[in-house]
């Protein structure tokens, strides 16, 4: 490596960053000064078998829909950006592939994760890696408490319980004179979590209601024909459920071949996942329903998610689950991490200095703007309405759509969930 | 009250009724090839995906809605043609191995169809949307029961009547019966036991694939649908005596509905009641409930 060939890589570089607007083909692999000229390799873990693997392909098809129009126009301060991705599987085979990431490709960070008996192994490897590591949905919560409330290197997502706490402030206002509730959740941490939360919200919010069962099916299981029986000798005034995947779609068809919501109120914190499967025909109107985010048909929504939803209905024809959008901006926070570091020192950032601009950053991802809180955590918007029929689509959407922040509906850093609850002023 | 209870009891029958295709598929094949085959999980996952294509392409050529139910019969017997590829390719290799490789063998076929599956259909769950509730429902005793669960339970027992019929009153059946017996004494006697094996095979994927297509209109296709069933038949086919049809159908229905029973009554115990179950038989009746009657 000769001083003159440098000296030509960078006005080579300049050139490309004086014409990224008007030639974006020209910018191509031509780095900015100081910036390394081989591509720079993220790291992507995403869940493809399963029940998440639906959420898992919708947060890869997300993160390859960025790096597509990041490497069109660019790359990261001219470096072409090239995923590596690693099947997210159990614990044990994950962890090693997190490390064969790391030790063996070379990657700058690690993006992705959703389930959270993976992401709780995950976190403790990725504090000795010394590399960031940035979790589309994992988060390292056991129960409603966090493991590592200081992370150095982890970067988390929104609380697991989240979802709930929205749908139990939202109860209240939309199904007064509620008394009886029943719960059915998949049988892991996150549908006993989901329960626990939601029912501690509903007392706080003044609802003096009696739980009158509580079902938890396995995960895998595909008929809850007899668990539908259960409800209805219950008979509940609410349901609640933090059903997702294919199950949320089994459980509405096999209460609307019975009535079930006939005479029942309905919480479906996280159906919204598989919103374009709760066809109109067996999703009745009138129950609440979270979608997280990736709101499709929102009036309001940028013209990037319009593109993005488009675009990704026109390769795949479906339509997004809220893992893309929490893809997209774990991968795009971490292209303005590297920018907003190298602005400051004129250099391609260390894993440490990329740390150390994500927090605090806030960045334009597709649903709206997010950052990382200081303490490591996504923060984000949460959209939950009334499930209505009277739209363009076969499936439910909802109206009005409450948005609502996790700036209120998370726990802040450092507190506990129940203790936090039970503190607010209501 | 008496509602609650057709409830509780629709579901576990309509529970039962599924579980017994299934266990029966995996109990024909133990009883004549002795081969104890994990995919018979994965060919009603694969009977499933099928019904719902099968399905979707009627519809999407004008067929009425009404008689959904014809294409998806007939997609999820065609795929069980499958079992023919799997006995010819790869089963008649391992017929004289070691157990051990067997069942190898089969938990390599439930990944490789979990994987075909996936390549196929995608991740996403699929479904035939509403079609479910087209047959409307029935008020029975004052419950209101799907009218397609009834017919499932019906398919489900005529299914089971028809090859009592098979296995008790044609030639087909009395060499099963025989091959099941004794092997060397049905080749010896002029049986071609590679003719044999096939047919089984194939009745026993069909079976799955059948359970599968049938099962569909109510829930939803997931890869790993297969999974959670092939326990379930495990528990089954313990209870009910391992080759055993009678079997079959005696451990479905103690299955599906206890299980149903539970989950009204205690559902802490929705899964640990049929294991007790199963240990108690393996303890007092190891052979289970008609263990002594092969096929």
């Amino acid at each position: 490596m000769t001083s003159s060939r440098r000296e030509f890589l960078k006005v080579a570089g300049g050139a490309a960053a004086a014409g990224v607007v008007g030639f974006p083909a020209v910018a191509r692999g031509q780095a900015k000064p100081g910036v390394p000229s081989d591509p720079v390799k993220i790291g992507i873990l995403a869940i493809r078998a399963g029940i998440a693997a639906p959420v898992g392909t919708a947060g890869l098809r997300g993160t390859e829909w960025w790096a597509e129009r990041v490497n069109k126009s660019g790359g990261i301060l001219g470096r072409q950006v090239q995923l590596i991705v690693e099947e997210e599987s159990n614990p044990k085979d994950t962890v090693e592939r997190y490390r064969k990431l790391i030790l063996q490709d070379k990657v700058e960070v690690v993006i992705g994760g959703i389930s959270t008996g993976v992401t709780l192994a995950l976190g403790p490897v990725a504090e000795e890696m010394d590399t960031p590591w940035l979790s589309w949905d994992g988060t390292t919560q056991k129960g409603v408490e966090e493991t590592m409330p200081n992370p150095k290197w982890a970067f988390k997502s929104v609380d697991n319980e989240v979802e709930a706490i929205v749908a139990g402030t939202l109860t209240p206002k939309y199904f007064k004179g509620v008394q009886t509730i029943a719960g059915i959740n998949n049988d892991y941490s996150y549908g006993h979590d989901c329960w626990e939360t939601y029912q501690a919200v509903l007392k706080k919010m003044g609802m003096n209601v009696k739980p009158v069962l509580e079902l938890f099916p396995k995960l895998g299981v595909t008929d809850f024909t007899s668990h539908i029986a259960a409800i209805q000798q219950a008979k509940p005034d609410l349901l609640m459920s933090s059903f997702w995947s294919g199950d949320a779609t089994i459980i509405m068809k096999q209460a609307a071949a019975v009535g079930l919501f006939k005479n029942m109120k309905g919480v479906f914190t996280t159906a919204g996942g598989v919103h374009d499967s709760l066809k109109k025909e067996f999703t009745p109107e009138g129950l609440l329903l979270g979608y997280n985010t990736m709101y499709f048909d929102d009036p309001k929504g940028s013209p990037l998610l319009k593109q993005f939803v488009r675009e990704y209905k026109a390769k795949y024809n479906e339509y997004p689950a809220y893992e893309s959008d929490h893809a997209y901006f774990n991968i795009e926070s971490y292209k303005a991490a590297v920018e907003k570091a190298y602005a400051a020192t004129g250099k391609w950032p260390s894993k440490a200095e990329v740390v150390k601009a994500l927090e605090g950053i806030e960045v334009e991802s597709l649903s709206g703007r997010r950052s990382w809180r200081q303490d490591h955590i996504q923060m984000c918007n949460f959209y939950q309405g009334i499930t209505t029929h009277k739209n363009n689509y076969d499936f439910v959407t909802i109206n009005p759509i409450e948005v609502v922040s996790t700036k209120t509906a998370m726990k802040p850093a450092g507190s506990k969930l129940l203790d936090w609850i039970n503190g607010w002023k209501v | 009250m008496t509602a609650n209870l057709v409830n509780i009891l629709m579901g576990g029958v309509f529970h039962a009724a599924i579980l017994f295709l299934v266990a029966a598929g995996l109990q024909v094949v133990f009883g004549v090839q002795k081969i104890f085959n994990l995919a018979c999980g994965s060919f009603y996952a694969l009977g499933a995906y099928t019904g719902v294509s099968a399905v979707g392409y009627f519809t999407a050529h004008g067929g009425p809605p009404a008689l959904f139910i014809i294409p998806l019969a007939l997609g999820g017997l065609a795929v069980g043609l499958v079992g023919v590829v799997v006995e010819r390719g790869l089963l008649r290799f391992v017929y004289d191995r070691d157990e051990t490789f067997q069942l190898l063998l089969t938990f390599a076929l439930v990944l490789m169809l979990e994987d075909l599956i996936r390549m196929t259909w995608g991740t996403a769950p699929v479904s035939t949307g509403g079609l479910y509730l087209n047959y409307g429902q029935a008020r029975i005793l004052g419950a209101t029961v799907p009218v397609y669960n009834l017919i499932v339970i019906a398919a489900s027992l005529a299914i089971a009547l028809g090859i009592g019929w098979l296995l008790s009153r044609t030639v087909f059946g009395r060499i099963i019966r025989a091959s099941a017996d004794n092997r060397e004494m049905a080749e010896a006697l002029g049986v071609d036991m590679r003719w044999v094996y096939v047919r089984v095979f194939t009745l026993g994927t069909m079976l799955g694939t059948l359970g599968g297509a049938l099962v569909i209109p109510a829930t939803a296709a997931m890869s790993e649908m297969g999974i959670e069933l092939i326990v379930e038949a495990f528990a089954v086919v313990v209870i009910g005596g391992l080759g055993s049809m009678r079997g079959a159908f005696v451990g479905a229905l103690v299955v599906g509905v206890l299980r149903s029973v539970a989950i009204s009554v205690y559902p802490e115990l929705e899964m640990l009641l049929i294991y007790l179950i199963v240990i108690a038989v393996l303890i007092w009746r190891p052979r289970g409930l008609f263990g002594a009657a092969a096929a």
